[in-house]
């Protein structure tokens, strides 16, 4: 091994926070193309979802979201993976990102902490 | 009263699995200094948030990056081979009723099975379901296999394996 390590590629960032009194474990990594958001309260990533931002011609990005694996009917956790591409689009990254929510309920008020809070600690 | 005494028990088991999780991670952050350093720090302030252990090594010149995610019910582990791009998605969980294991590529995957060797004997090996993420190229079963053999030891070094009668350790 050489007199310096090389720095690991990838940013990790992990914290924990209190969402409505449930502990959720967050964890954010930046990869070369992705953004990996991992939120928890089951102990599990639960429900894993894509979005990505879609290069037009037009001025407005549009951005494709969908569920890859676990509840695909549930419109809020599209919704805050909508609200965090933007977000990741606004600040000009053009990563896709990757967020597995692990959530015990699926309320408003729980999603909008998620969001606050990844965006307090973003990587991007 | 015998109940009682069996809660107490599970208690004090789970209380040292977590010392031991503790005392391998800080060994972790001898050896990784950096970010991860400083989120591990966050997560004991916090009262023991997630572990992620981070390693790198080399193969034949070609820079293997792995990371390992342990969640209580689940791992998730990214593979890294020269770029830190995310690569494939794969999920693996153990299907009963006869012990096997069901893979699924999720993102990325086309009909090459790159990771899902990898995916189904780590949920073999470890009993829990297994998030994986790879980037490792098509056609190099000799990096694959690499890969897979370093992974293996840092998840036995870990703990996180289960415990086997005759094998495990070597």
């Amino acid at each position: 091994m050489g007199s310096s390590a090389p720095r690991f590629p990838v940013t990790c960032k992990n914290f924990s926070l209190d969402i409505k009194g449930n502990k959720t474990d967050v964890v954010l990594c930046s990869y070369d193309d992705h953004f990996l958001v991992i939120a928890t309260q089951i102990g599990a990533m639960g429900t894993i979802l894509h979005a990505r931002k879609e290069e037009g011609v037009s001025i407005e990005p549009t951005f494709n979201v969908s569920s890859i694996f676990g509840k695909r009917d549930e419109p809020m956790l599209l919704a805050c993976a909508r609200q965090l591409i933007e977000h990741i689009s606004t600040s000009g990254s053009s990563k896709s990102l990757v967020l597995s929510l692990g959530l015990k309920d699926h309320s408003v008020e729980t999603l909008r902490g998620i969001v606050s809070a990844v965006i307090d600690n973003c990587l991007w | 009263m015998a109940s009682g005494g069996s809660d107490v028990d599970a208690l004090n088991q789970a209380l040292t699995s977590a010392h031991i999780f503790e005392g391998k991670q800080r060994q972790q952050l001898l050896q990784q200094p950096d970010l991860n350093h400083k989120g591990v720090d966050a997560e004991e302030e916090n009262g023991a948030g997630l572990e992620i252990t981070c390693f790198s090594d080399v193969f034949n010149d070609v820079p293997l990056h792995f990371q390992i995610l342990r969640l209580p019910k689940q791992i998730y582990v990214w593979i890294g081979c020269s770029s830190a791009k995310l690569g494939n998605l794969y999920a693996a969980a153990p299907t009963r009723p006869k012990d096997t294991v069901s893979v699924t590529s999720i993102l990325g995957g086309t009909s090459d099975n790159t990771g899902t060797g990898i995916a189904r004997r780590l949920v073999l090996k470890t009993g829990l379901n297994v998030i994986l993420a790879s980037n490792i190229p098509k056609n190099s079963p000799m990096l694959e296999a690499e890969a897979e053999k370093l992974l293996v030891q840092k998840l036995i070094h870990l703990g996180y394996t289960r415990q086997k009668a005759e094998q495990s350790s070597s």
